[in-house]
């Protein structure tokens, strides 16, 4: 409230000339006033939430039951629990395998969107769509192209004559986890992509004229000035993506169910069906807290890896 | 010489294709499989071309009428699934939701960025790196907590709990892009017209913001495309069909064993209309305003 009558004072009088010290103070105030909407919401959609997931992570906690406080019996329930020990591996492999692919590609396919030829804007353009679509969607229609019985890819490799039979894709645990990291790769590539682009367009002309004076190589030049120029863009896409692998959800929603069996159920799946089929809110909040936990390490990753300023800026 | 740039063509080209099929081949096979009657997509050999491009799928979503080869073989009627009539209705659900998201982000967002980019204030670096960091808490640890909130609220299966919750899921984005648009404006600018006894907010409206358009428009589509596309938290507060959301609404169908492969490709195709009316301006306007940002 004090700070809104000092806000309103220094704009009235913003006109007339007044002694510096005092007119500091009202755009010091101003400045917090407008931060003020968008910071309160934040907080009241993060911070309080997540302390009522950390208070019911606690309780014995359903809809059916009365709640009762038991400690930290429910975190360990779920450690111990052999379907969280599978998720957190299934996970961990899902992560491993599909966060390097999707860097390799993405860099690839920035160096090849940096090179004019015919076709480039639309292809520039063009592939934002299945980064677009909802990622639900995305799951449904590569459903469909990876369906067993009669889906798109058996029938057209059929037609083509590579196959004779059709494959199982979604009913096989590997090439159902294979699949899984397939879709997850065509949702984010065109994202990492574009960011690298980015990043690439922003290192000088200059370095690459200069090298090719000297007469380094292609492989030197991307080596030492491509590499360390979208070195920054790479780090945040890594953590970005890592984050994004370690919560997906929609697509093994919509494409295979966590199925068959378990072989794709990913944690934050794992966490869904726990805590809404089977309603144990309690275990279902121990396990948001730890997944909580897991991303706090990854944000200590990313602090680490910037530099001081690389957020806020330089002058303050 | 020119062998290598000749192979260097091959290259190029070679990998440009490739990546076209990767990319856009699943929405053709989804086009294709709209328009082809069901009991041609099911049968082994494959034989998808055999009878020319129906579109009875389209006209059942929005009409009602059930397709005249649904009815030919009793066996398919039970797959003509109700839920797919809804399709359109969600996208206008989705669409509503992410305007309204897109456009409070984009106000809140503005004067947040102003301030952070050009104001001294107790608490500006505190509160900058909390709103950033505040996103990479996952949604599903936050799921359970706003499901009991907005139970207790009254607002399970309306509009106003996803427009706040998206809301503050979007704004850190934001509020990040604009933050660093606004520095890239030259000091001076905003300077003189503080010198002229502009007052922030007047600075902010009729300074900053025209010359910030690339980027108000780039965040703001992309809040848009993730109010859109949202779907966890969708799941859980809206469980009725009036108020489903697209996402939720594909989902539900997606996993009803019965459904009808062609309904379902007709849906998508619906479903993504809005989203491929607003790839160009995401494109024209997202990565400008990214470069902007990530360059300075």
């Amino acid at each position: 409230m004090r700070s809104q009558t000092t806000a309103t004072e220094g704009r009235v009088e913003t006109k007339a000339t007044r002694p510096p010290e005092r007119r500091r103070r009202a755009v010091k105030s101003s400045g917090l006033l407008l931060v003020a909407p968008a910071v309160l919401l934040v907080a009241a959609f993060t911070l309080y939430p997540f302390a009522s997931a950390l208070y019911t992570s606690t309780q014995l906690s359903s809809p059916i039951l009365e709640e009762k406080f038991v400690g930290l019996q429910n975190y360990r329930d779920v450690i111990i629990s052999s379907y969280f020990l599978d998720a957190v591996k299934t996970t961990s492999l899902f992560t491993a395998v599909a966060v390097p692919v999707l860097i390799v590609l993405g860099v690839l396919v920035a160096l090849l969107l940096n090179e004019p030829f015919f076709g480039n804007a639309f292809l520039r353009a063009g592939m934002l769509l299945p980064w677009a679509i909802p990622a639900s969607a995305a799951g449904v229609i590569w459903q469909w192209v990876f369906l067993d019985d009669s889906g798109a890819l058996n029938a057209s490799l059929y037609s083509l004559g590579v196959t004779n039979d059709y494959i199982p894709w979604l009913t096989t645990p590997s090439l159902a986890r294979m699949a899984v990291v397939v879709v997850f790769i065509w949702t984010q590539l065109p994202l990492v992509s574009i960011l690298l682009l980015a990043a690439l367009q922003a290192i000088a002309n200059d370095l690459y004229d200069a090298a090719a004076v000297d007469g380094a190589s292609t492989f030197s030049r991307f080596r030492h000035i491509t590499l360390p120029g979208i070195r920054p863009m790479l780090v945040i896409v890594t953590v970005y993506e890592v984050l994004m692998a370690l919560t997906t959800f929609d697509l093994v929603y919509s494409l295979t169910g966590g199925g068959p069996g378990t072989a794709t159920t990913l944690l934050t799946y794992f966490i869904w069906s726990e805590t809404f089929t089977q309603l144990s809110f309690g275990q279902g909040a121990a396990l948001a807290v730890i997944i909580a936990l897991v991303s706090l390490v990854a944000i200590f990753i990313i602090l680490r890896a910037l530099p001081e300023d690389a957020l806020v800026g330089e002058d303050r | 010489m020119k062998r290598r740039t000749l192979l260097r063509r091959i290259v190029i080209y070679g990998s440009a294709l490739l990546l076209a099929i990767f990319w856009f081949g699943p929405f053709v096979l989804v086009a294709i499989g709209s328009v082809i009657p069901e009991a041609n997509l099911f049968t082994f050999p494959p034989n998808w071309f055999a009878d020319p491009p129906f579109l009875g799928n389209y006209k059942y979503i929005f009409t009602g009428e059930i397709p005249q080869t649904y009815l030919q073989r009793g066996a398919m009627r039970s797959m003509v699934s109700e839920e797919v009539r809804w399709i359109p209705y969600s996208v206008f659900n989705s669409f509503v939701v992410a305007t309204a998201v897109m456009f409070i982000v984009l106000v809140l967002g503005s004067l947040a960025s102003y301030a952070y980019a050009r104001m001294r204030f107790p608490g500006r670096k505190g509160t900058f790196l909390f709103v950033l960091l505040s996103r990479l808490i996952p949604t599903v640890a936050l799921a359970v907590p706003y499901y009991t909130i907005v139970q207790s609220l009254g607002l399970l299966n309306t509009r106003w709990a996803l427009i706040g919750m998206y809301t503050a899921l979007t704004l850190p984005f934001a509020v990040l892009v604009l933050t660093l648009y606004f520095k890239s404006i030259p000091r001076e600018i905003d300077e003189a017209a503080r010198v002229e006894g502009a007052t922030p907010l007047q600075n902010l409206w009729y300074v900053t913001l025209p010359l910030s358009l690339p980027s108000l428009v780039g965040a703001g589509l992309f809040t848009f495309m993730l109010a859109y596309s949202e779907f966890l938290l969708a799941l859980l507060v809206t469980n009725t069909r009036i108020a489903r959301t697209l996402p939720v609404t594909l989902g539900t169908i997606s996993t009803n064993p019965d459904v009808s492969w062609g309904l379902l490709m007709a849906s998508i195709m619906i479903g993504s209309i809005p989203t491929i009316l607003l790839i160009y301006p995401v494109w024209r306007f997202m990565v400008r305003g990214l470069t902007a940002g990530a360059g300075r």
